[in-house]
């Protein structure tokens, strides 16, 4: 029997996974226009240009807004009270989002709160800390 | 471009809940309603469109060709259409434009879904697939969670409160109460919504439309075929798409559903209609805070100004724009792949006396709104009561 071989080639998903484990954002930037943006692109959304240039953003910015899951889906019952959180990132004109752990109660957690990448958890996602 | 004028000449509904039959017994079982509501037989329809998110939960996908063949008209084709909770009126989009655009007299344009057997642990997951789900589901959010957010951003941009969401559950309770096909039959008050169990805050248990099952089919066809008939039907005078960052994180206001803006934009363009022209909506409120946002994103009310309407009874049925008199998601049931049908239906048993104690008096143009996951995807329609006397 032969066994097939999963392909080798690195995706996108994995070298995010890769910069968030170095607590960075991995963004592409347009070579045309610098326009950034997150996830696997191939035409930049404002110029249509098609070469970018990867980029390792500072994994920190401010919380825009949340919310605590009291429900979660499958794969986070043994997560504990956690916020699921979206904010923006402090050197670049680009929101995130991701999953912070800790956080029980509204008052955990104000608007404008700092918070930062800490890894990429294989179980929760983008893990995120204050 | 020139386009054919498009009909609504039948529709029906299961109801809406936690059914026992198969999916394809409940799409059947809406299919009979809207064809023997069109006064047409089988054979008169030439093509199928069918919507739907999670046949595969039911073990049924490709299941187009299995309600035609069914339906007894296995030469018909069809087409199996999804855009997650917004599939029913992209769905309707299409059987809309393939009429216009002159290919078909005569389609039927259905949507269903079964998904409570699965479980509410399940359900939400399955439903989290619906999201940008390597940025969103796969840091833990939902559904709720995805619009809690929303309703946060809202809330600390608009000076809303919770109170103020609450409004929009009991007023489409209420209408609820007079649709035997809704899904909860429940009168609740503010403080129901308010004491109820969080779910992803700031929404609660009450603010959450239900997991459902369900079918609604509807018959469209071509102002001759309508015309021919004999019988009362309807006409769609606008139809507009709109499409949205997939993921939350990437719209600039996380305050208003950019889709909702365009596929309005559109419609009312091509009706020639206003906001102001509408008699009553039927729209997207899978959380109370959809509902806000939609009635400010169609035109109703200025950006901000939609949760204070809502408190003030604006949307009521004797509102000055009701908004949801079949109740809405909320309260008639959310089966993601028949709402956006659903709703075609309610205009339908409203411009036929058919919609008994909840009628909107006097009503004569109406517009339809759904979307898909948290506004991606979403589309507006606009219809026209026909007199025939």
């Amino acid at each position: 029997m032969i066994e097939e071989k999963l392909s080798t080639s690195k995706s996108t998903v994995e070298r995010f996974i890769e910069a968030a484990n170095r607590k960075k954002i991995l963004a592409q930037k347009c070579v045309k226009c610098s326009h950034l943006m997150l996830g696997t692109v191939l035409f930049c959304e404002k110029c249509s240009g098609n070469k970018f240039e990867q980029v390792d953003l500072e994994g920190s910015g401010v919380v825009v807004t949340y919310t605590i899951q009291a429900v979660v889906p499958e794969g986070f019952e043994d997560a504990g009270s956690y916020a699921w959180v979206i904010f923006q990132l402090d050197n670049a004109p680009l929101r995130a989002s991701g999953f912070l752990p800790g956080i029980k109660t509204p008052t955990d957690l104000p608007i404008g709160t700092k918070v930062r990448v800490v890894g990429y958890d294989p179980k929760h996602g983008l893990l995120l800390q204050k | 471009m020139t386009t054919n004028k498009v009909c609504l000449l039948g529709a029906g509904s299961t109801k809406y809940g936690k059914l026992n039959e198969s999916i394809i017994e409940i799409a059947l079982n809406a299919a009979k309603g809207a064809i023997e509501s069109a006064g047409i037989t089988p054979k008169e329809i030439q093509a199928g469109y069918i919507s739907n998110v999670f046949g595969v939960a039911d073990k049924q996908v490709h299941m187009a060709p299995v309600i035609m063949s069914n339906l007894g008209i296995s030469h018909v084709p069809g087409l199996t259409i999804e855009s997650a909770c917004g599939s029913g009126s992209v769905m309707f989009r299409e059987a809309y434009a393939n009429i216009a655009a002159g290919f078909y007299d005569c389609v039927l344009a259905l949507g269903v879904e079964k998904v409570t057997h699965t479980g509410t642990a399940r359900s939400t997951t399955l439903f989290s697939y619906c999201s940008d789900f390597f940025y969103e589901g796969g840091s833990g959010a939902t559904f709720p969670g995805l619009f809690a957010s929303m309703a946060r951003a809202y809330m600390a941009t608009h000076k809303a409160t919770e109170e103020d969401l609450a409004h929009v559950a009991v007023k489409n309770h209420e209408n609820g109460l007079m649709n035997p096909k809704a899904h909860v039959h429940k009168k609740i008050t503010v403080d129901d919504v308010l004491k109820s169990p969080v779910v992803a805050s700031p929404l609660k248990l009450l603010d959450c439309c239900p997991f459902s099952d369900g079918a609604s089919g509807t018959v469209l066809c071509s102002e001759e075929f309508a015309k021919k008939s004999g019988r009362p039907y309807i006409e769609i005078i606008g139809s507009g798409r709109g499409a949205s960052p997939a993921a939350v994180q990437g719209r600039e206001d996380i305050t208003t559903i950019p889709s909702t803006v365009a596929a309005a934009r559109q419609a009312y363009k091509m009706a020639g209609v206003s906001p102001k022209d509408i008699d009553f909506a039927e729209v997207h409120d899978c959380f109370t805070i959809a509902e806000i946002i939609d009635i400010e994103d169609l035109g109703f009310y200025p950006k901000g100004k939609a949760a204070h309407a809502v408190r003030d009874g604006a949307t009521r049925l004797n509102g000055e724009i009701p908004v949801n008199p079949s109740g809405g998601l909320k309260s008639k049931g959310h089966p993601i792949g028949a709402t956006g049908v659903g709703q075609v239906v309610e205009v339908f048993e409203q411009f036929t006396g058919k919609a008994g104690e909840r009628t909107v008096p006097n009503a004569e143009v109406a517009l339809t709104h759904n979307f898909g996951a948290t506004g991606a995807s979403a589309a507006v329609h606009i219809f026209k009561k026909v007199d025939r006397k």
